[in-house]
Formats: C-alpha cells, sequence, structure tokens
C-alpha cells in the first residue's frame, strides 16, 4: 500500500504544481509597446541614428510614392494622368475609373487607405513626440512633420481630426485644422501666434542644407503651400503671407536651381543610348537615382532600393515588356498614363516633355524591338502612343505616354533609389509667383519668375500671362509631384470636365471620409453631398 | 453492483485455489449463423487466453472453479465457471446496439445512457479505398460533419466543420482527442490503425473540453492490443487515379477561329502536366497479449503520386499501444506512441491554372517556337514573354523543386488505479511534436516563381531563388482526475472530477535567397553561391516564436441513471489561457443535459429505444492567434543603411479582449427498433463576442485595426440519420443535415469579402454579410441577359430607375446588386448501402450536396472574349458568351453547384478466413450542373480562410481525381 500511496501523492504534487501557472503572456516573437519606446529613445538600437528616423520613415510610409496610396488619390483624380482599364486588367472594381471621373464613394479603397495612412503616420510621429526624448529642435522638427501631414489629410477630406496626441476624437473644421496646422508650423519657426519672419531667429529649427530633415525653409516650404491655398480651406485668402513665406527661402536659403538644359534621362544606360541616369543635369537631376545632393532640393523623402523601399514608379506605369529596357528584377504593372491633353500642353521643344515621359517605341536592351504578343493591334510590337483610345473597357495595352520623371536606373530593382522632393525651390519660386501676382490681382507679376523656370526648360519666355497660362506652367513643371489636384482645385478647374471625365459637382473638391472611419467614431461626420 | 464484485472476489478465490487442478477445456464458439472463428477465452484474471480457429473451436487449461471469458468484437462477452465439465459449447449474442459502450469526455457510457448529440462510427462504417487522410474515412458518415477535400492534391489539408459556422477565430475546426489526448494531430494517425470515431456534436457534450470543445469534438480510439499469440495482419492497396474534370477552353482551333494569336502549335496543356498516378499502401500489424498485458504494434507505409506531375508524398507511420497492469490489476498502465514521417512533392498547383489559361497554340519547347527564340536562357522551354501572368505550365512544374518533410511524433501514458471499488484515479500525460520542413527551389531558368522578390529568368542580373521553411510545434497534457461511482437498485451515480494542464508553443523560420550561378545542381543544396549575399535588402528572412500558450482548467461531471430508462447528465469546466486580455482570462462553461427511454414506460411492441433528449451548454473559442490583445510593432531601418531605425504599430492594444462564448441547446430523440434505428437533432447556437480584427478610429489608435470582441452569430439545424435492414443481406443508411449561420450582430451594418484579385479585379469583392442576414451571401450584380459593345448589361435590381453597379457602392442601399447564391449548402447527405452476396459484400456510398453555389473565377478572368488578352486561352464552357468582351463579375459567373456523386464504391470478396479481397472507385460519377472542376463547396475564402467569404472556387484549385483501388487484407 506505501507504494501506492507515494503514487498517488506523486500524481496529486504533479497536479498541484501545474495549476499554479501564471498565465501572463509574454510575446518572443513581435516587438511589442515596451521595446518602441526604448527603441526610439536610444536614437536606434543596432544602428546608432537618430530619434527622429522613426519621424521621416513615417513620411515615406504615408503613400507618398508608390501605388494605392496619397500619391495616388492626388494624382489619378486630376488631368495629369489616369488608370486605364486594359481589358481584363485594372478594373479593379473600377476604383481608379471613379477615381479618375470624380465618381468616388466613401467606400472607395484609395480614399480609405489613404486616410488610415496618414493617421499611422501621424501617430509614430505622435510617439516619438512623447516617448523619444526630443532635443528642442528635434521637436520642433517632429511637429513640422505632424503639421504636414494633417495637412494632407485637411486638404483631402476637410473636416478632420487632429491627432496631437491628445487620443481626442472629435471632428474638427476645415478651418480649425487650417488654423492649427498654421499655429504648429508658427511655433516651430519661433513666430508665435501671428505669422512675422522676424520671429525666425527665436526658431528651434536650423537654416543649414538637410535634405531629409526640416530646417526653417522647408518649413517655410509648408507654410507656403498651406497659405497659398488658405481661400480653399478657410474663405480666407492669405497670398501676401504665402509670397513673404517663399520669398524668404529665396532670398536667404542655400538653395539654386538645379542648372540649366536637360538631359534626356529614361532610355536606360543601353549600349549606343547616351543618356546615363545616373549622370544626368538640370531639371532631369532633380528627379534622378542619384538626386540626394541636388541643390534645388530643400526637403526630400528618402527611397533607398534595399534600406528604405517604397517608390515604385516604374512598375506602376510601365509595360509588362518593358522590364527588359532597363533589365529589371521584376515585370512592371502596365497602369499609370498621362492624358494626351496634358501631354500636349508642352510645347514640341520643352526639354521637360522628355524627361517627363516615356514615349514612342520601345527597344529591349539590345535595340530590338520589345513585343506584346497579347496586344489588340494587329502588330506586335510596342510603341507608347500619345493618344489613348479610351479609359474603359479596353484601353489600348500600349496607350498613352508613360511615367517617367523619376528616371528608372539599369537593373533597378522593386524599390526604386530616387529621393521624393516636397519642397524644392522650383515649387517655391512658383509658389512665390503665383502668390505675388494673386495678392496684386496682376499676373505680369509672376513673369520673370515664370519665364526663368521655361528658360531651363529651353522653351522661350513669355511676355505675358494669364491664370490659365500660369496654370498650364505650373502643371508641366510639377507633373508626377503629386501637386495637380491641389493646384487645379485653387484655379477652379477642378470640376471641370477634361477626356473622359464630365463636369463634377462642387462638393468633389473634398474626398469623403472613409464609410470605415464613420463606423469605427461616431463623432465624424459625413463631407457635405456624400 | 455489490453482489457483482463479491462474485468477483470469489471467483478470484476460487480460480487461485483450483490452480492445483487444471484440467483441459474445449468446444466450440459460434453466433446464431455460424462458428465465430478468432473470439477470445480467457481465464479471467490469468494471462491465459486462446483464440478459436476457423471452426470456432478453441481449447484451453483450465482448473474447476476458473471462470472462463468468452469474447468477441461486437458481441456480448459470457462468463462460464468450470466446472467439472470438459466441453464447454458457447453460443454468443450479438451485443445490443444500445449497451455499446461509446468514449466520450474524459470517460464513457453506454449509448442508451448518452443524453446529448453524439454519434460513433466503427471502423466497418468508414468509407473504403486508398484513404490517406484519416478524417475522409468519416466523409458523409456522420450528420452534421462536414468534410470535405476540394480537388485532388494528396498533400492537401481536409477542411472539417461541425455543424456549421460558429466562430470566425481560427478554432472553426473541431478539437480532436486521440485515445485521450486533446488536440492530438491526425496527421499523426494512420487510418488503418483507427478503431472508431465519436463526434461529440453539441455544446453540452463538448463543454467539458471547455474553451477548445467550441467546434465540436472528434474522439478517435486507436485499435488496441488482442489476446493470445500473435496475430500478424497485412493489408495492402494499389491504386490509380486520373484527372475527373477540368474546365473547359479552347481547343487550338477555337481559339484562332476566335482571333487567339497563333503561334502555329498544338499543345493540350493539362495533358502535359498531369499524368496517371500510381498509390500503394500497405499495411503491417501485429497484435497479442495475454489479458494482462496486451499489445498492438504497426507499420504503414503509403506511397501516393497526386495526378499533377511531381506532386505526391511517402509516409511512413507506426504505432505502438500498450497496456500492462501491476499492484494487484488495480493499476494499470497504457502506452501509446506513434510516429509519422512524410515526404512530400507539393508541386506547383500554378501548373495546373496556367495551363487552363497557356495559349493552346504555344509550343513547349523554345525549338518550335514561331520566331528566334533564345531558349537556352529558359531552360529549353518556350515563353510568351512581356505579359502578365503568363508562364509556360510545363515549366513550371519541371524545372523547379517544392518538397516538404514532416515529422510527427505523440507518446503518453495513462495510469488509471482502482483507489476503492468505487473510486477510480486517472493520470494522462502526453506530449507531441510536430516538425515541418520546406524547400522551394527556382532554377535560373524558370520565367515562374512564386514572388516579386525573386528575379526570374528573363531578369539579367538575379536569376533563381531557393527557399527554406521550417516549423515546429510542442504540445503536451497532464490530467490528473478521478470519479466516484454510486450504485442503488434504481440508480447509477458517476461524478467525475480533475484537473488538466495543456501547453503548447510553436516557433517558425523562413528565408529566400537567389542568384545562383547556374544549374548544374540545384543550388538549394549549395546556397553560399547566391549573389544576394553581396547585394543588401534581397535575403529575405523571417522568423517567429509564439511564447507558450497555457491552458489551465478544472472540470467536473456527473453522470445520473434512473431506473435506468431516465438519464441526466451535467458538467462544468473553469478554464483560463494565456491568449486573452490581462483582465478576461477566465471562463466558466457549464452544460446540462437529460433524456428518458419511454420505450419500457409506454410499453412499445418491437421498440428497444425511444429516447427523447435535451440538452444546453456552453462552450468558449480561443482566439486562434497569440498575443491579440496585446500591441504588436514592426521595425524599418532609416534608409541608406545609416540611420538608425524606427518601428511602427502593426495593431492597437485591446486588454479588454475575452471569451467567445458559445451557448447551444440541442432536442434529440433516438429510436431504435429491430431493423430500424434513427437519431433526430435540433439546435440553436449563438456565438457571443466573436473575435474579430475590425476597423478602429485611425486617428485615436494609430492604426485602423485591432481585434476586438465584437459581434454575434447564431445558426440553427437539423441532422438526421436512419439506417435499416431492408433484407438480411442489404442494410441501407441515409444522413442528412442543414444547417443555416445568421450574423446576429456586426462592427457595421454589413461588410463585404472575397477580392477577386488581379488582373484586373482587385477590389472586386464577391461576398457580402448583412446584419439579420444568413452568412454565406455571394453578392454583385445581375446580367439582364444582354450585351452592348461587348460588355454585360445589368439588371436595376431595386427598380429605382437609376443603374448603381459599381464595387465601391455595394453595400449602398441604393446599389442595384443582389444576393446571387449561397456559398454553403443548404442540405448535405450521405447515403450508404451494404448488400451481401455470398462471399461478396458491395459497399456503394453516394454523397451529395444541394443548395450552394461556387463563384466560377476561372470564368469570371478567362471567358470574356477581351481583347488584349489574345495570347492566352479563352474558358469556354457551355455558358460562354462570345459577345462579351469586357470581364465584369455579376450573376453570369455564379453558378449552382448542387452535385450528387457516387463517392466510393467497393466490392469486396471474402475468398478464405485468412484473406479479403476488395476493388474500391472512388468519384465513380458526379452528377452536377456546374461547369468548373469540383462542385464541392469552399467553405471559406481559399485564399486567406476568411469564413465569411465562402462560395468561391479560386483559381489555384487543384483538379479533382477519380481513383481506382485493389485492395488485400490478410491474416497470417
Amino acid at each position: 500500500m506505501k507504494t501506492i500511496n507515494k503514487i498517488i501523492l506523486g500524481i496529486g504534487l504533479i497536479g498541484i504544481t501545474y495549476s499554479c501557472t501564471d498565465l501572463e503572456e509574454e510575446l518572443l516573437g513581435d516587438l511589442t509597446s515596451d521595446f518602441s519606446l526604448e527603441g526610439i529613445s536610444t536614437g536606434g538600437s543596432g544602428g546608432g541614428g537618430d530619434a527622429l528616423t522613426g519621424v521621416f520613415n513615417a513620411v515615406r510610409n504615408a503613400g507618398t510614392a508608390n501605388h494605392g496610396g496619397y500619391f495616388s488619390v492626388q494624382s489619378v483624380s486630376s488631368d495629369e494622368m489616369a488608370i486605364t482599364q486594359k481589358g481584363g486588367d485594372w478594373y479593379d472594381g473600377g476604383i481608379w475609373l471613379e477615381m479618375h471621373r470624380h465618381t468616388f464613394t466613401p467606400a472607395n479603397g484609395p480614399v480609405t487607405g489613404t486616410w488610415s495612412q496618414q493617421y499611422g503616420s501621424i501617430a509614430e510621429v505622435n510617439n516619438a513626440i512623447s516617448n523619444a526624448g526630443l532635443d528642442a529642435n528635434q521637436m520642433a522638427q517632429a511637429k513640422v512633420v505632424r503639421a504636414y501631414l494633417h495637412w494632407r489629410l485637411m486638404d483631402l477630406y476637410g473636416n478632420i481630426v487632429i491627432a496631437d496626441g491628445s487620443g481626442s476624437s472629435n471632428q474638427s473644421s476645415r478651418s480649425a485644422v487650417f488654423n492649427w496646422v498654421e499655429g504648429e508650423l508658427l511655433s516651430a519657426l519661433g513666430m508665435g501666434s501671428s505669422f512675422d519672419l522676424s520671429g525666425l531667429s527665436n526658431s528651434s529649427l536650423g537654416t543649414n542644407d538637410v535634405k531629409y530633415r526640416i530646417n526653417q525653409y522647408s518649413a517655410l516650404g509648408i507654410l507656403a503651400k498651406l497659405y497659398l491655398n488658405a481661400g480653399v480651406y478657410t474663405g480666407t485668402e492669405r497670398y501676401s503671407d504665402a509670397a513673404a513665406a517663399a520669398g524668404h527661402i529665396i532670398d536667404n536659403g542655400p538653395y539654386s536651381l538645379s542648372d540649366s538644359g536637360i538631359s534626356v534621362p529614361n532610355l536606360g544606360k543601353r549600349p549606343a543610348v547616351s543618356s546615363d541616369p545616373d549622370n544626368l543635369v538640370g531639371y532631369a537631376a532633380i528627379f534622378a537615382p542619384n538626386n540626394e545632393n541636388n541643390p534645388e532640393i530643400i526637403w526630400s523623402v528618402e527611397y533607398d532600393e534595399a534600406t528604405a523601399g517604397g517608390m515604385n514608379f516604374h512598375h506602376m506605369t510601365l509595360h509588362y515588356a518593358s522590364q527588359y529596357t532597363w533589365n529589371f528584377e521584376a515585370q512592371p504593372w502596365n497602369g499609370y498614363v498621362a492624358l494626351e491633353e496634358f501631354v500636349n500642353s508642352y510645347e514640341a521643344g520643352d526639354d521637360r516633355r522628355k524627361a517627363n515621359f516615356i514615349a514612342g517605341p520601345q527597344l529591349d536592351y539590345g535595340g530590338n524591338a520589345l513585343v506584346d504578343l497579347a496586344s489588340d493591334s494587329p502588330t506586335p510590337e510596342i510603341v507608347y502612343s500619345i493618344g489613348i483610345n479610351e479609359l474603359e473597357p479596353n484601353g489600348a495595352r500600349t496607350g498613352g505616354y508613360r511615367l517617367g520623371k523619376f528616371a528608372f536606373k539599369q537593373f533597378a530593382r522593386p524599390n526604386l533609389d530616387n529621393d521624393y522632393p516636397i519642397v524644392r525651390l522650383g515649387d517655391v519660386h512658383l509658389m512665390h509667383a503665383e502668390a505675388t501676382a494673386r495678392a496684386a490681382g496682376n499676373w505680369a507679376l509672376a513673369l520673370p519668375e515664370v519665364n526663368a523656370i521655361r528658360a531651363r526648360a529651353n522653351v522661350s519666355a513669355l511676355s505675358s500671362l494669364t491664370a490659365e497660362q500660369f496654370l498650364a506652367e505650373r502643371g508641366r513643371e510639377m507633373f508626377q509631384e503629386a501637386s495637380r489636384r491641389t493646384d487645379l482645385i485653387r484655379f477652379g478647374k477642378w470640376n471641370d470636365s477634361w477626356w473622359e471625365k464630365t463636369n463634377s459637382d462642387a462638393y468633389r473638391t473634398v474626398f469623403p471620409i472613409p464609410s470605415e472611419q464613420l463606423t469605427a467614431n461616431s463623432s465624424l461626420s459625413q463631407n457635405t453631398g456624400y | 453492483m455489490k453482489l457483482n464484485l463479491l462474485k468477483l472476489s470469489l471467483a478470484f478465490t476460487i480460480a487461485f485455489s483450483g490452480m492445483l487442478s487444471a484440467q483441459q477445456v474445449s468446444g466450440n464458439v459460434s453466433d446464431e449463423t455460424g462458428p465465430l472463428p478468432g473470439a477470445t477465452v480467457v481465464v479471467q484474471g490469468t494471462t491465459t487466453g486462446v483464440v478459436a480457429d476457423f471452426d470456432g473451436n478453441y481449447s484451453i487449461s483450465a482448473s474447476a472453479g476458473d471462470v472462463l471469458v468468452f469474447s468477441y468484437v461486437g458481441y456480448t462477452a459470457q462468463e462460464i465457471t468450470v466446472g467439472n465439465q470438459n466441453t464447454i459449447n458457447i453460443v454468443l449474442q450479438s451485443s445490443n446496439e444500445l449497451e455499446e459502450v461509446l468514449v466520450t469526455g474524459y470517460g464513457s457510457q453506454q449509448q442508451k445512457e448518452i443524453t446529448s448529440a453524439v454519434t460513433s462510427i466503427s471502423a466497418e462504417e468508414f468509407n473504403q479505398g486508398a484513404i490517406n487522410d484519416a478524417s475522409q474515412l468519416l466523409q458523409g458518415k456522420v450528420a452534421g460533419l462536414q468534410i470535405y477535400n476540394r480537388g485532388g492534391d494528396p498533400n492537401a489539408g481536409t477542411v472539417i466543420r461541425l455543424r456549421g459556422l460558429s466562430s470566425l477565430g481560427a478554432n472553426i475546426s473541431p478539437l480532436v482527442v486521440i485515445d485521450g489526448v486533446v488536440g492530438a494531430s491526425l496527421n499523426n494517425v494512420d487510418p488503418s490503425d483507427i478503431e472508431s470515431y465519436t463526434v461529440l456534436k453539441d455544446a453540452s457534450a463538448a463543454a467539458i473540453y471547455g474553451s477548445r470543445g467550441s467546434s465540436g469534438v472528434i474522439i478517435v480510439t486507436t485499435k488496441s492490443g488482442g489476446v493470445g499469440a500473435a496475430q500478424l495482419t497485412y493489408s495492402g492497396q494499389l491504386s490509380s487515379s486520373s484527372i475527373l474534370n477540368q474546365i473547359d477552353t479552347m481547343s487550338p482551333q477555337e481559339f484562332i477561329a476566335s482571333g487567339g494569336r497563333d503561334l502555329s502549335s498544338q499543345t493540350d496543356w493539362l495533358d502535359e502536366v498531369t499524368r496517371d498516378a500510381f498509390t500503394q499502401i500497405h499495411n503491417v500489424s501485429a497484435t497479442g497479449g495475454n489479458g494482462k498485458t496486451n499489445y498492438r504494434v504497426s507499420a504503414n507505409l503509403r506511397e501516393a503520386e497526386g495526378i499533377l506531375l511531381n506532386s505526391g508524398f511517402d509516409q511512413f507511420n507506426t504505432r505502438l499501444n500498450f497496456s500492462t497492469t501491476a499492484l494487484d490489476d488495480r493499476l494499470k498502465i497504457d502506452f501509446n506512441t506513434s510516429f509519422t514521417q512524410r515526404d512530400q512533392k507539393n508541386g506547383f498547383k500554378e501548373s495546373m491554372r496556367y495551363a487552363t489559361l497557356y495559349n493552346p497554340t504555344a509550343p513547349v519547347y523554345a525549338v518550335d517556337a514561331p520566331y528566334a527564340f533564345n531558349g537556352a536562357q529558359f531552360g529549353g522551354y518556350y515563353e510568351t514573354l512581356g505579359l502578365f501572368d503568363s508562364y509556360n505550365p510545363v515549366s513550371i512544374i519541371k524545372q523547379n523543386l517544392n518538397n516538404g518533410e514532416r515529422r510527427e511524433l505523440n507518446y503518453g501514458i495513462n495510469l488509471t488505479y482502482d483507489v476503492s471499488d468505487n473510486i477510480t484515479a486517472y493520470f494522462r500525460s502526453a506530449r507531441q511534436s510536430s516538425d515541418y520542413a520546406n524547400r522551394v527551389y527556382f532554377r535560373t531558368t524558370s520565367l515562374w516563381n512564386s514572388s516579386n522578390d525573386y528575379g526570374g529568368a528573363d531578369s539579367p542580373v538575379r536569376k533563381g531563388a531557393a527557399e527554406f521553411y521550417e516549423n515546429n510545434s510542442e504540445f503536451q497534457l497532464n490530467e490528473l482526475y478521478g470519479s466516484w461511482k454510486k450504485s442503488t437498485d434504481d440508480m447509477n451515480l458517476v461524478v467525475t472530477a480533475g484537473y488538466s494542464y495543456q501547453k503548447e508553443n510553436y516557433n517558425e523560420a523562413f528565408f529566400a535567397l537567389g542568384d545562383f550561378p547556374g544549374d548544374e545542381i540545384d543550388y538549394i543544396d549549395a546556397i553560399e553561391y547566391s549573389q544576394d549575399l553581396l547585394n543588401a535588402g534581397n535575403v529575405i528572412a523571417n522568423s517567429g516564436r509564439n511564447p507558450d500558450t497555457e491552458i489551465d482548467a478544472f472540470f467536473a461531471r456527473v453522470n445520473l441513471t434512473w431506473n435506468n430508462n431516465f438519464f441526466l447528465n451535467a458538467s462544468i469546466r473553469r478554464e483560463g489561457s494565456t491568449r486573452l486580455g490581462a483582465d478576461n482570462r477566465y471562463g466558466t462553461f457549464p452544460a446540462i443535459s437529460m433524456g428518458a427511454d419511454l420505450a419500457p414506460i409506454l410499453g412499445l411492441s418491437g421498440v428497444q429505444q425511444l429516447k427523447p433528449r435535451i440538452s444546453y451548454g456552453v462552450t468558449g473559442n480561443l482566439p486562434g492567434q497569440v498575443g491579440l490583445s496585446q500591441e504588436i510593432r514592426g521595425w524599418s531601418w532609416g534608409g541608406g543603411g545609416s540611420a538608425g531605425g524606427s518601428t511602427n504599430l502593426l495593431r492597437a492594444a485591446n486588454p479588454d479582449l475575452k471569451w467567445e462564448e458559445k451557448t447551444e441547446l440541442n432536442f434529440g430523440i433516438d429510436l431504435t427498433m429491430d431493423r430500424l434505428s434513427a437519431t433526430l437533432d435540433i439546435y440553436e447556437q449563438t456565438s457571443k463576442d466573436f473575435i474579430i480584427n475590425r476597423v478602429v478610429d485611425a486617428a485615436v489608435y494609430g492604426f485602423d485595426r485591432r481585434f476586438e470582441n465584437a459581434g454575434q452569430l447564431s445558426s440553427n439545424g437539423f441532422e438526421l440519420s436512419v439506417n435499416y435492414d431492408v433484407t438480411d443481406n442489404y442494410n441501407t443508411g441515409i444522413v442528412l443535415s442543414s444547417n443555416k449561420v445568421v450574423l446576429d450582430e456586426y462592427v457595421q451594418d454589413s461588410d463585404k469579402f472575397g477580392n477577386l484579385g488581379a488582373p484586373g479585379q482587385n477590389s472586386t469583392w464577391v461576398t457580402r454579410v448583412k446584419v439579420g442576414e444568413q452568412v454565406g451571401q455571394i453578392w454583385g450584380p445581375v446580367w439582364d441577359g444582354s450585351v452592348t459593345n461587348g460588355s454585360q448589361n445589368f439588371k436595376d435590381v431595386n427598380g429605382d430607375g437609376e443603374l448603381v453597379v459599381g464595387q465601391n457602392n455595394a453595400l449602398d442601399d441604393n446599389v442595384d446588386f443582389d444576393v446571387l447564391g449561397s456559398g454553403i449548402p443548404d442540405l448535405e447527405i450521405g447515403w450508404s448501402n451494404q448488400i451481401t452476396i455470398g462471399d461478396y459484400t458491395i459497399n456503394a456510398f453516394f454523397r451529395g450536396a444541394f443548395g450552394h453555389s461556387l463563384v466560377n473565377t476561372f470564368r469570371a478572368f478567362y471567358e470574356p472574349r477581351v481583347g488584349s488578352q489574345k495570347s492566352y486561352n479563352y474558358v469556354n464552357t457551355e455558358l460562354a458568351n462570345p459577345e462579351i468582351k469586357n470581364a465584369n463579375f455579376s450573376s453570369l459567373y455564379v453558378e449552382e453547384a448542387d452535385f450528387f456523386k457516387l463517392d466510393n464504391l467497393t466490392i469486396s470478396r471474402q475468398v478464405n478466413d485468412n484473406m479479403n479481397l476488395s476493388l474500391n472507385v472512388q468519384n465513380a460519377f458526379v452528377i452536377t450542373d456546374y461547369t468548373g472542376s469540383d462542385p464541392e463547396p469552399a467553405l471559406f475564402d481559399l485564399l486567406d480562410g476568411n469564413p465569411l467569404a465562402p462560395g468561391i472556387d479560386r483559381r489555384n484549385s487543384y483538379y479533382s481525381a477519380r481513383s481506382f483501388t485493389l485492395g488485400i487484407n490478410y491474416k497470417f
């Protein structure tokens, strides 16, 4: 019996041992909140970086230069480009057709995704602001980035939630968001409650040329954008302030226009082709794969094929077979095309036309014609035509010039190396010219700067200027820089008809609040008209 | 009971005292129809036992006063005390079905005592033929148990679901319990080693398993040791399979006539990538024992080919079940172990997909190309370069490798100790480990590979890729429980209570790299030569480890039988888990059920049982993943390799995450008559607080998704099974079931799922859920039958004069969409027939499902005569409309997929006592209007497992097969 008792005792003990289990769950294969705070506050464990890395990664991750997010909604909804439905390809539930035709609904995927993307990035900035132990300069930079992301949201959706880290989910009116964004920028610029350039001496922001970080000039550039569109946002125009902010950058910043002339970038680094995407000049150099030190760039988002992925214009726009021109590692998607009317707004001799578009017959690396066996034309050779037969359903597979501004390098990987400028001097000149002209009610005042920009592109100077001409010039210069939608709205052209788009209602100047978010946050109300 | 025990101890005494005067006792064991070869005769309480021979004759040495126990499977054992006689002839009675003992949770009960929805299936009722997956033995046999294995992939997992959808978590398959081991893997039990299944269908039966029983429980009992000298049995099967059904495409001539691009060859692509596949199965088992110590050991070898080239597996499995007794037979020790080694060739299902849509005039090999083509770069194969999603299917399947290796090991011990006459203590400890490793190699000359992250043969700088994947899971179980029995003249009471501890963990690792020098060898075995190692960012690697997931549970149960015809069962389980939010780790799961046998009360003649019963129970459901209550972050480096890095939120925390809870009410009635038995169950389930990854306010949480308890499902259904002996030689049985699931609450009024995908149909969602309506709706525009300019015209469904058919309007009130079908069948049927003619037995098993539809995605993508698709073949079923030139999802591509099939036909012949031969056909014929390859329901989205998107026949299917199998069973 003793043995038996021992067995029973033993079994009982095993049971008791296990029953005192602590059910705490400590994750082993995932980073949790504990880690994130530590990682940022120590300035990046393992890499020796600075505490702002997360802040600037957040901008890169906010759909800045890839398919489906901020870039796409700003551009495809405008008259510069479209994603045509190419038979069985790119219908995608009609989301891009309705984006282009302004028939988007609150359930539209890109409209929904762009909202979440911006707030996700804002959350990262807020995380750094509260937990990364930022010094005054870093704090000012982080707040400028946060204000910039709110500007995007306010520009797109109008009445949004200000995510200042307080956890409030209340919706603010567009003008309240405008005031908050302005206040944040002014405060970072040392200006107190109203715009006053003399306050810059109090600013924690620096003045040195740091492309991937925020200095006073990048903050002023964002402020200029905000003021230039103030009439749209609040009903109160701020052109003088916009001109002053831009003018200060031009007069004091360590920047110059990327030198004159433009090389033709996009034939690839093929044998017997002289242009080399690694060695571009002038306008084309601003967007080249090695544009990180271009003198015109004030603030850019860093992209890198290996360590900072997220730019894939080559996949977004080129025909599948164009893989063989640049020897890409992966096949492109044959999506985005430039609109004929937009391309035709460039004069024949405008070098920007060559730089911005990929056109005509396409050759492989060895110089042989590329073919498309599934093409609906009788000859299978691929020729990007300026005209596009239709937006849907059977847009030609080779219809439309392709987006070539950000030059592709030979052997490019799925992610490109080109940095994406958010504030650059060329844009600042145009903002300055426009704001000055509008403030004075005289477009002729914009002529000197417009002509300087035109001279670089090898087109003759204009002797007079209308608002319409100015908008066209701005379009030619700023193509593929996610500016067109905002510009069209400011010039009152957004609701016009073009190509396969008919007039759209005035309320379409702001996107609908995503229906998912309306469900998740009962304090949100939908924009008028939707 | 006390009296019996007295008898027993008396018998012991006599047995021991009689040892000195042994004598030879012989005789014959038979039933009403004839001798019972193989019946066992054991001297009770000793190790002495023999087996009756072919004529039922036996001879055993016993002494006066010994008790001889005569037994045979399916018959009631008889005990005879030896007197002076030398001959004892016995006629055994086939055991009463009502007294059949069913294994239930933490114990067993006689069939008549069961008061919840429980079905038992024994080996004779299993599906026959070359069955490699244990669950397929049961397919169609249990009402309410859905077992589907769409297509013919020998390595594909089987989908098992009981009583429809009761959770949205990952835990939607029933819990498997093998020989008492909770959560055991069906992958490690060879189908030929299974003795019986018990399926616990309702919550009251499953509640004793608490959180893991929410989707029902399948209890597997493996074959155990016999008595007597070692009995060696061999069974073997040889099987041949070929493609059953494929989707119709155009012939080369039709293709050219339709404007397809003629590439001057004629190729039947599907024929090029498929084959007649052979399978062989060999099982050897030995059983023996002496009544105290018994064993069964088996070895099972399976070599199965799939109909797709380079797919199939080789598997070796062995199992040992050993039991013995100690401490005067009061302690019983059972030891079980099983091991499986499986080497699988997974092949590439994509090859079948591209075989369906590749240009039928394209040549297989580059030498036959109609224009100059550099075949060397593509391994000698032709490729239509520069097209989206177009790859030579033969190149895919012949050039590349996709091989997996699985190892499973279980071992466990059960101790059963009779503490006293009415108290028994049980201890169980079991371990299970499972390892899977997969190697994929894309040759440098393969244009196709599985990821955009690899370079293909057309990449000038980066070709070839190798993938390594490994996972390992460990599970351990420790349980201690006891039972106490109390019997009086009119009452039987059993109380069981105990503790269960379960711990599991899981880890996995993956990496991929490529850019190899050539194909002289398979560089998967020489990855040090990958150029990716020199180029930052090209090597892909990830790994993960789950923390130990622990479950701590206490349970208790009472079984009460009153007057032998009133039955009450009640149980409760309190359970805690690491997977839930800090504030809600513990849950309590009660159950009660009762029933009464009216047959004796009403004095019905010819009716052995008429038992209405009612049951109610609560079960929980754990989230399928770990850490759902916690915040998760990702890491990204700063860019340029220079500047540190940062984290970003991937999931917001929810410390309030709690148990999903299912309640179920079940009414049933069991009827047993001489020739007829029938069971009917009607049930209602409600699952509340189900856990989903829902959209939250992005501005507040910084991320737009987190896991919340946010919804409720309810379902109801019925199950009927009837078995009838039509004649002495013909038995037929039918099972019927139906189930409807309604979404009661959800985070929003409606939602859409089931994205069709590229090309061109991203953001085309083909299923919808809506609060208050049934789950499983296929949702989209309705084609009115006319075509304008190559596009379908749609109906103005709501008749408001405005046609709203944009996918982004799918959930709007004014949308002209309609429910185009249900992904889930209304009615499922299994119909078994067994006919005996002389030595021959014919088993014909028919199976059908009705009321479900499938989205035929092959048609939706490739049937429209899209102009820019001229170098892809067109799907060309009888439903094709050549005027449609534009791919738009609509009712046209949703087909009713009702089917009725002769699933399994077996003719077997008992050649002699030792040998049985059989011929079997699986998938003999299918009656259906569905134009796709397989009309079996898709219970969830086959791409991402989403249970709210059933009914989509995806393009990644592996076409189904018909098999012919020759089987032999031989006892040595």
